[in-house]
């Protein structure tokens, strides 16, 4: 919770004055019934009308200050917590983008987004809703107490009878009323995963004649939801009643003790009337406040997880003393690599040398290292040991974004963006004219996809691309890394899903587009690797052996048998 | 371009027509609803009674001490109690409605949207179809679970609040009532103006969270291209977003809250004024001042909670609208009238003059003929958006044609169960899906009791055997979203495994290696043969070493077949095939 003091910073001045706000707020609304004890004791009971008149006058004064410093505070206190979250949110999210791909491989994407949405709205919720509760209420309460002990202390006393059970009522409620939420949220959060799960894989469940399967086990945590539901508001159901019924016992004795003290001429009838106002000023505080303590609870829970993150070291950065990189040649030097993601090296001493402008093909089997190695040479991990030099500058020492704009990165199962086509080509450069846009489309066959498509390039891609299938998404994402006009290319198994004519067809344009640019090629096809100036086959976190086609064919060696794997076809 | 009914998403119900359906629920639930409502008019009553009790003794025991004031006492705790027990009982009768209909609306969205067709996923949003069934329902379940009885309290109270003021002194419940419409006018306003603004706050927040996603889900390609700034400034666009909405809303309550607060001190001014001078006049006791007081405040609340009703039940109807649109407006696939069963023994496969189009888009089968022998492997081989999927999809009847007719076993797929054609035809989609189970669960999930020597068969068929050892708890692993990842090659495998376990006589492969290595795959596919034998296989593939497993080949262009035989052959045929995978094939 401290972390979020730091976004009160330059807002001091105006949170002290909220709480002068809803201290005057308090005082209109415990100083009106005050007004009404003097108006009954002063006009009615001395019959005097002007005194009376007077007294109501100042009254309806009064409930127009209240009114109006009220509505400050709701909107005072909105302004205050809305700027923290923003700041925390957006803190949050600046520092998730500088994390390291580590760490996003370490963690569901969606335990990083519930820290980012639903943790922050949490937090949000307190600063917003039930600061403004808080505030009052905490006011209110002492302010309440203060009024009754000065209509009359001993009418006053009686609240001291009343208070305690009402606080314990009110822990035990918070505390049983906390434990039953917490627990209803994880019920529902399980029928949504529920449904969820079946909505996103509904083809498999349709196809496998599982629907019976996935109705009862959804019905089973329907049931089990609904039961834990009704539990909770059982508690909700008894609470109120049971303030109500404190809040008559609560009149019952005031009259028991006021009539005894009128009796003695102790009390005036005004003020004994006051009494059984003010008296249900202090309940509504404490049932607020019960309102609210849910509310903080799970504020604080999310701030912890939220700090978590905030936490994280970025491990991969730039130094404090890194350059910027200037326009590179792409000479590329890979120095005895050792890599681990965690005990095991998956890279186990790699040295590669590619001239600038030079195509490197890596082929081998899935788990070898290969996509490894292509993530270090965009710098998304740091070597163990060794280095990996750009024009014979380690990287670790170069300004991260500086390189990484020179970088063109295509995957296997590239991420689209919400958004048109022409959007998500333009990923990568932001400022490219349509006509650059429609050309790199043209180039490597995404304008005959869009062509089928209703918008053509203007076709708005659904929740990462679903809507279109793998080939095409590997097209969109390979116009989207040729628009960068990148100084290296990585494609790691880029083309897999998009047929050989195609794959042909954007050869060519990398050719011709990128001439003289260094590029790094992975890939199961052999025709794809054949254009490579060197190949070399990963095994095992090694080299295993590299050279040109023809120089790796005639050997008899891991290559080979690969080659003839495919030929055996 | 004229509206027409879309199967898949019809219009919403009408206000009307959906609170019959919404009562017709209720109906379901009456004896919880007629007990809340007993029980709710006995709180107006005893609510009523306790302001009387006290104005008695006051009058009677405290100022002019001519009776006994513990009697009262007594009698008010006594009213106090059975309030207690009264309040409770109609609170938890009425929620438990709520959540029961809430309950019930899920359970049959759920297993409607398992009988749903694709068209209806290829049209709505996984988010959207997830939250229909999920905070769409809340506005429902506080309606019918507290709103609908609240409602009706609130009228009893304030009539009867109404009459007692009316019967003690007419001219000042006239004077003092001065409050209460500004109050009902305040409460309807500030519901009516409050709503839209935090369905905006929720909108806003599903764009955080949509970002958020999208950053988190896309670093790789954020950090890739160094795009870090742009999204983090579109991110905080969001989030100044629903902060300017939050505060917008902040505006409107405090416009409107406070005044809902301090409006009732307009009437009891009225009283201390009005009733003070009737007092002193002599026409009203101080306990009658008292019970004015105290009725009037009794008020306030069942006045503002008209407002926040009207409002819910807006929403609600709207809400179960949308539902009852879904439930009712959306036909599944249609069963046949009179099914026919499949033959016995492998079963060939034939296209007649298919085609085929997604709703509204252009053709992308157009008039292709198709035929596949019993037990015959083809590859279905084409570039890229050449209809292949979809040629793969009318078997499993995900859709069925817009033209021509698909026959399985020489019986139109149309004519058979869906459950029965489905038990028949096993698949394995371009992007696998697996479920949040244990690997054992998802190998059997298309027969739960397969012998598990033919799933370890299957297992080795398909090269699950290879990784399984290195999973912690080998076959009893948790997998998905909330156990471990597997890659893409595993899932690929796991999901070919989980076909083959199935039996199925008709097995559709789309592009099922497509994320397995090629040293792996050569391996597969010369284990996977044996393994398909004696059933009828259509597998579509980018993959020369893939169509291998193919007894013949046939290349789709433009959603027609151009090409057909032996993979061989059309190699040295030089035609489309070759194109496709002639430099391969030289390597």
């Amino acid at each position: 919770m401290r972390r979020l003091w730091r976004y009160l910073q330059g807002m001091h001045l105006r949170a002290a004055a909220m709480i002068l706000v809803a201290v005057g707020n308090a005082a209109c609304q415990t100083g009106g019934w005050l007004l009404v004890r003097s108006a009954i004791d002063g006009g009615i009971a001395k019959r005097d009308t002007r005194y009376l008149t007077v007294i109501v006058a100042i009254y309806l004064a009064v409930a127009a200050a209240g009114w109006f410093l009220q509505a400050i505070l709701i909107r005072g206190l909105a302004g205050i917590g809305q700027r923290m979250v923003l700041g925390l949110r957006r803190d949050l999210f600046d520092h998730l983008t500088g994390l390291s791909l580590r760490y996003f491989s370490q963690q569901k994407a969606g335990w990083i987004i519930a820290r980012l949405t639903s943790d922050v709205d949490a937090v949000s919720d307190v600063l917003s809703q039930g600061m403004p509760t808080l505030v009052s209420s905490v006011v209110l309460l002492p302010s309440a107490v203060a009024a009754l002990l000065i209509a009359d202390w001993r009418l006053g006393l009686v609240v001291f009878a009343i208070v305690p059970p009402a606080i314990v009522l009110t822990r035990w409620f918070t505390h049983v009323s906390h434990v039953a939420l917490v627990e209803t949220r994880n019920r529902i959060a399980a029928v949504t995963a529920q449904i969820a799960e079946s909505v996103a894989g509904m083809a498999v469940v349709q196809a496998f004649n599982r629907e019976r399967a996935f109705q009862a086990q959804f019905d089973e945590l329907n049931a089990a939801n609904r039961v834990q539901s009704i539990y909770t508001q059982k508690i909700f159901s008894i609470f109120f009643p049971s303030i109500e019924l404190l809040g008559v016992t609560a009149t019952c004795a005031v009259l028991f003790t006021g009539e005894k003290l009128l009796a003695h001429g102790a009390v005036s009838i005004g003020t004994l009337i006051t009494a059984l106002y003010l008296l249900q000023l202090v309940f509504q505080p404490l049932q607020d406040l019960s309102d609210v303590y849910g509310q903080l609870q799970s504020g604080a829970a999310a701030m912890v997880k939220i700090a978590a993150i905030l936490d994280e070291e970025p491990t991969i950065e730039s130094a404090p003393d890194a350059r910027p990189l200037p326009r590179i040649d792409g000479d590329l030097d890979i120095d005895r690599v050792v890599f681990a993601y965690g005990e095991e090296p998956v890279l186990r001493g790699i040295s590669i040398h590619v001239p600038a402008g030079g195509c490197l093909a890596l082929v081998g089997e899935s788990g070898h290292g290969k996509s490894t190695l292509a993530r270090l040479v965009g710098r998304f991990y740091d070597p163990d040991e060794g280095a990996v030099r750009v024009d014979g500058v380690d990287l670790r020492t170069v300004e991260l974004r500086s390189y990484r704009r020179t970088l063109g990165v295509v995957l296997q199962d590239p991420f689209l963006f919400s958004g048109t086509i022409a959007s998500n080509i333009r990923f990568a450069k932001p400022e490219a004219s349509d006509e650059e846009v429609a050309e790199v489309a043209a180039a490597v066959g995404v304008d005959r996809v869009a062509a089928r498509l209703s918008g053509g390039l203007d076709h708005e891609v659904r929740e990462g691309g679903s809507g279109l299938s793998a080939g095409e998404r590997q097209l969109i994402s390979i116009a989207r890394a040729l628009l960068a006009d990148p100084r290296i290319l990585i494609l790691d198994e880029a083309t897999s899903n998009i047929d050989r004519p195609t794959e042909v067809l954007i050869e060519r344009a990398l050719d011709r587009l990128l001439a003289g640019r260094t590029s790094i090629i992975i890939a199961h096809r052999l025709s794809t690797v054949r254009r490579a100036d060197e190949i070399v086959v990963i095994e095992r976190g090694r080299v295993a052996q590299r050279g040109g086609e023809r120089e790796l064919l005639a050997q008899d060696g891991p290559f080979r048998r690969l080659a003839h794997a495919l030929e055996a076809a | 371009m004229p509206e027409f009914a879309n199967p898949v998403d019809p219009p919403d119900i009408g206000l009307l027509p959906t609170f019959r359906r919404l009562l017709r629920l209720w109906w379901g639930e009456r004896r919880l609803g007629f007990v809340g409502l007993a029980f709710a008019l006995a709180y107006t009553l005893i609510s009523t009674t306790i302001p009387l009790l006290m104005q008695q003794a006051i009058d009677h025991a405290i100022v002019r001490r001519s009776q006994a004031l513990w009697p009262y006492l007594l009698l008010i705790l006594a009213l106090g109690s059975v309030r207690f027990l009264v309040n409770f009982l109609r609170r938890y009768a009425t929620a438990r409605i709520g959540i029961r209909i809430e309950a019930r609306m899920r359970e049959m969205l759920y297993s409607a949207y398992l009988r749903y067709p694709r068209a209806f996923y290829d049209r709505h949003a996984t988010g959207q179809v997830l939250s229909r069934a999920t905070n769409d329902l809340y506005p429902i379940r506080y309606f019918i679970g507290w709103g609908l009885v609240q409602g009706m309290q609130s009228v009893m109270m304030i009539v009867g609040a109404s009459v007692v003021l009316v019967v003690v002194d007419a001219r000042l419940a006239l004077y003092t009532a001065i409050a209460m419409p500004p109050i009902t006018v305040l409460a309807l306003r500030f519901a009516r103006r409050v709503s839209p603004i935090s369905r905006e706050v929720q909108e806003r927040k599903g764009d955080v969270t949509e970002a958020a996603d999208e950053a988190v889900v896309g670093i790789e390609m954020v950090q890739a291209f160094g795009r870090e700034d742009d999204v983090r400034e579109r991110f905080g666009g969001k989030a100044t977003a629903v902060r300017d909405t939050v505060l917008r809303q902040a505006g409107v309550e405090a416009r409107h809250l406070p005044g809902l607060y301090y409006l009732p001190a307009l009437s009891i001014a009225a009283v201390v004024y009005f009733g003070g001078r009737q007092v002193i006049g002599g026409h009203l006791s101080i306990g009658q001042f008292v019970l004015f007081e105290t009725l009037l405040l009794q008020l306030v609340w069942p006045l503002e909670a008209l407002g926040w009703i009207t409002n819910l039940a807006q929403r609600a109807l709207a809400s179960a609208g949308r539902s009852f649109a879904w439930l009712e407006g959306i036909e599944p696939l249609p069963e046949p009238a009179e099914p026919r069963h499949l033959p016995e023994g492998p079963l060939p496969v034939r296209y007649e003059a298919v085609r085929f189009a997604y709703g509204g888009e252009v053709d992308v089968l157009r008039d292709l003929d198709l035929a596949v022998d019993a037990g015959e492997i083809v590859a279905v081989c084409g570039p890229t958006g050449s209809g292949k999927t979809s040629l793969l999809d009318l078997l499993p009847r995900f859709y069925d044609p817009t033209g021509g007719r698909v026959l399985v076993g020489g019986v139109d797929t149309r004519d058979v169960r869906i459950q029965e054609l489905r038990g028949a035809v096993a698949l394995v989609t371009q992007r696998p899906v697996l479920f949040s189970a244990l690997l054992r669960e998802n190998l059997t999930a298309g027969r739960e009791d397969a012998d598990w020597d033919d799933v370890l068969a299957a297992c080795e068929a398909a090269g699950v055997d290879a990784f399984v050892d290195e999973l912690p708890n080998g076959y009893d692993t948790l997998i998905g979203e909330r156990g471990i990842n597997l890659s893409g090659g595993q899932r690929q495998r796991v999901a070919l495994a989980r076909a083959l376990v199935t039996g199925a006589r008709v097995v559709v492969l789309d592009d099922p290696l497509s994320s397995v290595d090629t040293l792996t795959e050569r391996r597969l596919v010369r284990r996977l043969r044996p393994a398909l034998a004696g059933r009828t296989v259509l597998v579509a593939t980018q993959r020369l070493s893939t169509v291998e497993i193919a007894d013949r080949a046939v290349v789709l262009v433009d959603g027609r077949v151009v090409e057909s035989g032996r993979p061989a052959d059309l190699l040295r045929a030089g035609g489309t095939f070759a194109a496709l995978f002639g430099e391969e094939a030289a390597a």
